[in-house]
């Protein structure tokens, strides 16, 4: 393979210490170098699985030989005992469990739980943000508990909306189950997508603020 | 004296079919109001007065008291199914409003305070609003223009439109377009499942954009110095740009594409699974939008709907009109397409309340479980 005065940098890159000139600079090359793109994909992975290792005590401390061998005046940094380095970017399911969790956390338990008359400043801002990257909450695969124990509250509470209403937010919970069983089939076949993940764990969500919506709305007329 | 007036003042407007009472509040009073059928229609003047008028029917009632620094309205019926009642409501600029209604369309113009309004079937449609403005409607759009602050607006089955409208923008519907424009805030969340979503405005450093749909295409407009990364995601649609975009490296695919424009401070989501994704420069979104605003007229007023823009609502006296005249129920089915909705609001308007009445006589002893009150 040859290399280019990119190839040594890339690690830098990927632990974010390159100026950015020099993010720039090897971002402008990687759009045109595919081996150094295979390269950064193949950092990646090796970060990724690194990071899945548990740390263990060497046998006996490198540190005195490797000092012994760098040379002089260019003493790397060195972490405070204890501080992790490493940096986290978060896999595909982890994006998705993130997502799924905030829906969750949103979702049947705590709208039973927390429901309550609160002022606007307090409702505002109470749906469920739209899952990004880089969040991380634990799955806890509880989405469609939390979508059934809603829906359970509907059956009971839209004795309270007329049949017009329910007709209209059964219509539209369809609308979204389709959307939903769309995203999943596509997920069959590529389950790797990263937007298709986040795609139906948004849409999910979106269940969930319908049907706590339409609770509210149903408990409010009580 | 507002503790004064919160023990005394309980009004009820009734039993004439329409009433109006002006009372003075203090700075910082607030307004809520309950009807569940008919309007709530809200104005703001510059005096430090309320000014109630209902339109009430014969058996409507409604009610105006002061709860501690709240004024309230409610409406109600003095017999049987509740009634329809319209509400024409002026207050100080600054009031803030709760509205809420079931079979009801809110109205709010000239308040420059926070808005909550929401009903279950009916349009919301505000003009002005400034701190926390929330908005929500099951089965009818939304619309507002000209607020700031923290917005919030939903609805479930229909479109919502926002027009020049700044701060912290959120906003969702099922069924439904969103459309955008004017916005200048940097942090915007809008999604759909069925339904278009466009935006108009700005892209501000260091902002966060974020746009879905399901269901439709996803249309943005990028200003020529925008810092922003965007990220723009499809399953069965295409992305597409009108102008040159620097594609950033990552595992991109054909559905799946980074750019980052200037620094790329600004960060922005486009998604949408079966749509296309569309950045398009600030004119060139306003002249596609005037010309699809001048189709959506033409389209009105072409009401023999032959697309010969004839302006006119007299169709079978155009020399212009096209379809065939032999075919009747084409003719009988395009004639009763431009006049039902128009025909239908005024004759419901004048006789429901007359026949709704009279047949609820009629057929309730017989019907008395499965009787559903069901008017707009």
């Amino acid at each position: 393979m040859k290399n280019d005065q990119w190839t040594n940098r890339l690690s830098e890159y990927i632990d974010g210490e390159l100026d950015s000139s020099e993010r720039a600079g090897l971002e402008a090359h990687l759009a045109t170098c595919g081996q150094c793109f295979a390269t950064l994909a193949d950092l990646r992975e090796v970060v990724a699985r690194a990071k899945s290792l548990e740390d263990r005590e060497p046998t006996k401390d490198l540190w005195a030989g490797i000092r012994a061998g760098l040379t002089q005046g260019s003493e790397p940094r060195r972490h405070a005992p204890g501080v992790s380095s490493r940096r986290f970017t978060f896999s595909v399911p982890q994006l998705m469990a993130a997502s799924i969790a905030l829906v969750f956390l949103s979702g049947g338990g705590a709208w039973l739980a927390l429901r309550s008359s609160q002022s606007p400043e307090q409702r505002f801002g109470e749906t469920t943000p739209r899952p990004r990257v880089g969040q991380l909450v634990t799955w806890t695969g509880h989405t469609d508990a939390a979508i059934a124990d809603l829906q359970t509250a509907l059956t009971q509470n839209e004795k309270r909306l007329d049949t017009a209403t329910v007709r209209i937010v059964r219509e539209n919970l369809a609308i979204i189950d389709r959307a939903i069983s769309d995203a999943r089939v596509a997920l069959q076949k590529d389950p790797g997508n990263a937007y298709l993940n986040l795609h139906l764990a948004n849409t999910m969500r979106r269940k969930v603020e319908l049907l706590r919506r339409v609770n509210d709305m149903a408990a409010a007329r009580s | 004296m507002f503790a004064t007036l919160a023990a005394a003042m309980l009004v009820a407007l009734a039993p004439q079919r329409q009433s109006d009472t002006t009372f003075a509040v203090p700075a910082g009073a607030s307004l809520s109001v309950n009807n569940f059928g008919g309007g709530i229609t809200v104005h703001g003047w510059a005096e430090n007065r309320v000014k109630v008028h209902g339109e009430t029917g014969r058996r409507g009632r409604v009610e105006v008291s002061i709860v501690g620094s709240t004024v309230v309205i409610k409406t109600g019926s003095r017999e049987g199914a509740p009634s329809v009642i319209d509400l024409d409501i002026t207050v100080p600029q600054s009031m803030a409003l709760n509205l809420s209604g079931t079979y009801a369309d809110i109205t709010v113009d000239g308040v420059q305070g926070a808005i909550s309004a929401e009903t279950v079937n009916g349009e919301v449609d505000v003009r002005g609003g400034k701190g926390i403005v929330t908005l929500h409607s099951i089965q009818g759009s939304v619309t507002l223009a000209d607020a700031s602050g923290r917005i919030e607006v939903n609805s479930v089955n229909e479109a919502i439109e926002l027009t020049n409208v700044s701060g912290e923008i959120k906003v969702e519907t099922t069924n439904g377009e969103v459309t955008l424009t004017g916005i200048q805030s940097s942090s915007v969340d809008a999604g759909t499942i069925n339904g278009d979503v466009l935006y108009e405005g700005t892209v501000t450093d260091g902002g966060s954009y974020s746009f879905g749909s399901h269901n439709g295409d996803i249309t943005v407009s990028i200003p020529e110095r925008a810092n922003v990364t965007i990220t723009a995601a499809t399953a069965n649609g295409d992305i597409d740009s009108s102008f040159p975009l620097p594609m950033q490296p990552g595992p991109a695919g054909k559905h799946r594409k980074t750019f980052k424009i200037g620094s790329g401070s600004a960060r922005m989501e486009l998604e949408s699974f079966q749509g296309d994704i569309e950045m398009r420069r600030p004119q060139e979104m306003r002249d596609r939008m005037e010309d699809r605003k001048r189709k959506h007229n033409e389209h009105d007023n072409d009401f023999d709907n032959d697309n010969d823009n004839d302006n006119d609502h007299d169709a079978d006296s155009d020399t212009s009109f096209s379809f065939d005249l032999s075919s009747v129920s084409a003719y009988a089915t395009r004639y009763a397409a431009a006049y039902a909705p128009k025909y239908a609001a005024q004759y419901a308007a004048q006789y429901a309340p007359r026949y709704a009445r009279q047949y609820a006589r009629l057929y309730s002893k017989h019907y008395k479980d499965s009787f559903r009150f069901n008017t707009h």
